[in-house]
């Protein structure tokens, strides 16, 4: 018997490599939309209509969120192990793109909405959207809407702010 | 292990090109005035984080370098010829964008910051993991370019 116990890292393979990625740009999509409502609430001077909105503001999104879960199969198969045809690639770049666009309008929607609870609601649903597809979407449509919304929150910040 | 390896030298480098960008905005940049200067600036230098993270998922086969003699030799000619182009075509595209909009880039920071992330970041990215010698000449040109036009063309 071999006492030494040899801890072989688990082999990657290209899927779970995605998966990380995916992982990855979720976090970062998150951060995003914390640093927007940070950025907004300071530049804006949001104040707090009523305080009781503000603790209910997150119920509104997360509950159904949860619930959807739970009741949801997923519902793609997942990350797969080879490489994207061409076509795979310039269809998702063009939702990316697509999705990048429509995440522009949408921040600047939210830039004008003055009340700091509204934004708060707001925020939270996007979010619970990121949830539901980093959980429920784990593929390259998934990360494709992802990165989308990434890039139409940053390319708002940096032309349109 | 090489795979693992490869991974985080894309984590470091995208790690690598946020502190560096933060250190030269914020030590060079004496026009921050506002909260949305500096809004700007860190999504300027956020912009090709996402970018990165899409091309990798997608390109994630391709990355192992065949750094062979071979391969040098037979891309040398074609990055050079990039790379010349690159530069032209850069510093050409910029003073004819300042002549035509009688503004300087120097005005405008926010855009040199983006070409500047954006291109440093696929830089690193493709000297590391991809080693595509002929993207490499075409990005070192541009920030060639974008340097040239900084320091000797914009008195």
């Amino acid at each position: 018997m071999n006492p030494i116990i040899t801890s072989s890292p688990t082999p990657k393979s290209n899927s779970n490599k995605r998966e990380l990625l995916f992982t990855f740009q979720s976090i970062i999509v998150t951060g995003l939309l914390a640093f927007t409502a940070i950025a907004f609430f300071f530049y804006n001077d949001l104040s707090i209509v009523k305080g009781i909105k503000v603790i209910f503001a997150p119920f509104l999104s997360v509950v159904p969120l949860l619930f959807v879960l739970s009741i949801l199969r997923d519902l793609q198969k997942g990350f797969i192990e080879g490489n994207y045809s061409k076509n795979e690639i310039i269809r998702f770049c063009a939702i990316t793109l697509l999705i990048t666009a429509s995440f522009t309008g949408i921040t600047y929607l939210l830039s004008k909405i003055d009340a700091l609870e509204i934004l708060l609601a707001a925020i939270m649903a996007i979010l619970s959207a990121i949830f539901f597809l980093k959980s429920k979407i784990k593929d390259i449509l998934g990360m494709s809407i992802v990165t989308g919304i990434a890039e139409g929150i940053i390319v708002y910040m940096i032309f349109l702010f | 292990m090489k795979l693992k390896n490869l991974n985080m030298a894309f984590i470091v480098t995208t790690g690598v090109s946020v502190v560096v960008f933060i250190y030269l905005v914020f030590l060079g940049y004496d026009e921050i005035r506002t909260l949305k200067d500096v809004i700007k600036i860190i999504a300027s230098i956020m912009f090709p984080i996402p970018m990165l993270f899409f091309v990798r998922f997608i390109l994630i086969e391709h990355f192992l370098p065949q750094n062979t003699d071979d391969y040098k030799l037979k891309n040398q000619k074609p990055a050079t010829l990039l790379l010349i182009l690159a530069v032209i075509f850069g510093v050409g595209a910029m003073q004819l964008t300042e002549y035509l909009t009688g503004q300087k880039l120097e005005n405008h920071l926010i855009f040199a910051h983006l070409i500047n992330s954006t291109t440093i970041s696929s830089y690193v990215l493709n000297y590391i993991l991809y080693n595509n010698l002929k993207a490499n000449g075409i990005l070192s040109g541009v920030l060639l370019s974008l340097a040239i036009h900084v320091f000797f063309l914009s008195a």
